[in-house]
């Protein structure tokens, strides 16, 4: 997966040491061989850069004065690339200087330890740059979910799709979205009250879930409106994944309002099926397409381009 | 400052009675000789971006060991490398010192 970002962190932490001096990377690997974490060795500035990228550390630790790219640029370059400017960078120096220690926190270092390195304190920084990381990522995670259904959010969504989209036009892969809208949703809550509307927006969620395969995304768009991102899928295999969410929750029983029957339709856009040039236009024809699904008398799934299959229709009984 | 050692004695890590550390100090003691002989070796070739670097890393690492003095006669020799002085026959007595102490040091 080009951008997965959900991977669980539940592994020892991955610790980054840049410093030119093999010695003090003997000192710290073997001090610290207790910590449970997982140390990468660079020995100049270029070469930590490259591992910054690659492993995607959960801590770096910087020397200032190495040969080459020196620290304080280092920590430059990792703060403007956005695939290192969260990992907490500390810095690990023998200079006693002021100005060098104000420059390293105005780049976006978090903290400055002075060499001679004295264990027991650099174990409690360490330490405690660890939890602020694993906080960092906690709130971000929660900034992405949406608090009723358990999904990611429209914050979340918006990012994504654009994330999808230019990795699809760089690596000319297929990927389809879905835009998706209970049937009915205004004459249910209505009819049952907001707490039924509620549970069938959580019930909808649980079974676009469990129909998904992991590397699915699916997010409340708005109130009962719902993007589902489908990497690698054309738009046969989503229409086969909509009508099978469809068909779920069309056969769903509502065990606090038996009297409900939900159903859903579905808006397909692909890509490269269609000739999309920005992200909004692929929003668009997924829309479009949901329109159609509503239009040709809603419980069906729609792909954009396709006539809607009038003589397929089931109904939504 | 710590006291400069005495001529003759040897140069011990301050953390030799930390049991944790011996492996470590053992470590830097088998080290010393090779960082000695590269050091030797650019200053004979006058290579002073070599010097300056090896010097830095002692300096760097060596009190992290417990050899805090040799760390301080690293840093006599760097400061002035570093300033831009390329006339190593002037920091003789420095390097001289530098070397010094690094063969005495023993665990």
């Amino acid at each position: 997966m080009p951008d997965a970002d959900s991977t669980p962190k539940d592994e020892s932490p991955i610790v980054l040491l840049i410093d030119d001096s093999p010695m003090i990377h003997r000192l710290l690997t073997f001090k610290l061989k207790n910590e449970g974490l997982e140390f990468l060795s660079a020995f100049s500035g270029e070469e930590g850069l490259e591992l910054a990228q690659e492993n995607q550390p959960s801590l770096i630790l910087v020397d200032l004065d190495m040969p080459g790219i020196k620290g304080h640029d280092v920590i430059r370059a990792l703060k403007s690339d956005p695939k290192t400017m969260q990992i907490p960078t500390l810095v690990i120096s023998g200079s006693t200087e002021s100005s060098d220690k104000v420059l390293a926190f105005e780049l976006g270092a978090i903290d400055f330890i002075t060499k001679p390195i004295d264990l027991p304190e650099l174990r409690a920084r360490i330490g405690s740059a660890l939890r602020l990381h694993r906080l960092m990522e906690m709130l971000e995670q929660r900034a992405q979910i949406d608090g009723l259904t358990g999904l990611k959010n429209r914050a979340y969504f918006d990012e994504r799709i654009r994330a999808s989209f230019n990795s699809l036009s760089r690596n000319k892969q297929t990927a389809s979205l879905v835009m998706c809208d209970l049937d009915h949703f205004k004459i249910l809550n209505d009819t049952y009250g907001h707490p039924a509307g509620d549970s069938v927006i959580v019930g909808f969620s649980a079974i676009a879930l469990r129909t998904l395969r992991s590397c699915d995304v699916a997010c409340r768009y708005g109130g009962e409106e719902f993007a589902l991102i489908l990497p690698d899928t054309d738009a046969h295999g989503a229409k086969i994944v909509c009508d099978r969410i469809r068909c779920r929750l069309e056969a769903n029983a509502w065990p606090a309002n038996p009297g409900i029957t939900a159903t859903a339709s579905f808006g397909i856009a692909n890509i490269p099926a269609n000739e999309t040039a920005s992200v909004e236009e692929w929003i668009e024809s997924a829309d479009k397409a949901l329109y159609q699904a509503k239009h040709a008398g809603r419980n069906r799934a729609v792909v954009f381009g396709d006539e809607p299959d009038q003589s397929a229709l089931r109904p939504a009984s | 400052m710590s006291a400069t050692p005495q001529p003759e004695q040897p140069v011990r890590s301050t953390y030799a009675d930390d049991p944790e550390m011996h492996e470590l100090i053992e470590f830097f003691v088998d080290e010393i000789p090779n960082r000695v002989e590269a050091l030797q070796q650019a200053w004979q070739e006058h290579d002073a971006d070599a010097i300056e670097r090896l010097v830095h890393q002692l300096k760097g690492s060596s009190g992290g060991y417990g050899f805090q003095v040799i760390t301080e006669a690293a840093a006599a020799l760097e400061h002035p490398l570093k300033q831009g002085q390329d006339d190593l026959d002037a920091l003789a007595a420095e390097y001289d010192q530098l070397i010094k102490l690094c063969n005495r040091v023993m665990f």
